[in-house]
């Protein structure tokens, strides 16, 4: 590709290249390649599926069942999209779909008792006080709230938009509507948030 | 600028500029517009506030083991894997042949497609039967008027006529 044109894309363009380079080479073998990737998109993966689903437990299942697919699907894959359109695609299907089975329902007592045992990756040694704990419990509480009453094709739409700072362009391909589509849906999305949580303000 | 609230098109405008998203001469643009609109202020402020609360959702901790389990399913061949791979080499050499055979056979049957079968003589009874008496009387008629017809030609008329 020329060069002047490489820039006219800006990062997009570097950014869609990196990564799909990155899957090119696990089909071709590298599995450093693939450890890259993962490193790079397992948070962001995580984080949307447990928004989601709203059951981390079930979301770190889903999300290994994402990177296991994009592992195995590594022979047919084609960089005809951007990388995260395609992952985010893989990671919104298996969540729609793990939310109209009822799954995170049946899972998400005894998971989410027993996260209290499991390792989890420390990121801060800050300790807020109790009663701090308490007001951001209840505000978290009332937000997850507020986003699992949305239905899930808005949910999904608001996450992309809100956490992945995804563009309209791309939400539309990761889930199949137009790019017009989706900004009515968010629009409704916000809708209800707004009238859920004004109070906040 | 028109209003984005009046301009469905525009939708995203609203969105963008409470998310901080919009680029400087836009995101000006729309202050301006703001200024006199206080239907977008109101949503613009909600929107704002929507966006600030949602930032305290911070997600649960990511397991430790995370990555050991997902090699560890990447690493565990699928048991229809292990059971076909000692048939694999049979399998790369067989299916160019079977499609092969599944042509010819396709192309076989084809080409012995049994002709169009008579119609059954069931039919036929059933149409006589199903003639009405007026249908009879017709051509019963009709026979009566070709016999009369037949007497006034005579015998040595010439065919060609």
């Amino acid at each position: 590709m020329d060069e002047r044109v490489k820039d006219d894309m800006g990062g997009l363009a570097a950014t869609l290249d990196f990564d799909a380079e990155l899957m090119l080479r696990v089909k071709d073998g590298d599995g450093a390649s693939f450890a890259i990737l993962l490193e790079k998109h397992r948070l962001p993966v995580i984080h949307f599926l447990y928004r989601m689903v709203q059951n981390q437990g079930v979301a770190e299942e889903l999300a290994q069942e994402v990177f296991l697919r994009v592992y195995r699907s590594r022979g047919s894959y084609e960089p005809t999209a951007k990388f995260t359109t395609w992952l985010f695609r893989i990671a919104t299907h298996l969540a729609l779909n793990s939310l109209r089975d009822g799954k995170h329902r049946r899972l998400e007592e005894r998971l989410d008792d027993d996260s209290a045992d499991t390792p989890v990756r420390q990121v801060s040694d800050q300790r807020p006080s109790v009663e701090q704990k308490m007001v951001h419990r209840a505000r978290m509480e009332e937000i997850r709230r507020a986003v699992a009453t949305l239905p899930e094709k808005q949910r999904a739409a608001v996450l992309m938009h809100k956490y992945e700072e995804m563009e309209y362009s791309q939400i539309a391909k990761v889930l199949n509507c137009s790019e017009s589509a989706i900004k009515s849906l968010l629009f409704r999305a916000y809708e209800t948030l707004r009238a859920r949580l004004a109070h906040m303000a | 600028m028109n209003c984005p609230m009046e301009t469905g098109g525009n939708a995203g405008l609203l969105l963008d500029f409470a998310a901080g998203k919009l680029k400087a001469d836009a995101r000006a643009q729309m202050e301006r517009h703001i200024e006199d609109c206080p239907a977008c202020g109101e949503f613009a402020g909600a929107q704002q506030t929507v966006w600030q609360a949602m930032d305290n959702w911070e997600p649960a901790e990511v397991s430790l083991d995370f990555d050991r389990r997902l090699y560890a399913r990447i690493e565990q061949v699928p048991w229809w894997t292990r059971l076909l791979r000692p048939l694999n080499p049979l399998f790369r050499h067989s299916v160019p042949v079977g499609a092969a055979a599944c042509v010819v056979i396709m192309a076989g049957l084809l080409m012995n497609r049994p002709a169009a079968a008579p119609a059954s003589p069931v039919s036929q009874s059933a149409q006589v039967e199903a003639l009405q008496p007026e249908q009879l009387e017709h051509a019963l008629d009709d026979m009566e008027m070709l016999r009369e017809f037949n007497h006034l030609v005579p015998d040595n008329a010439d065919p060609k006529m």
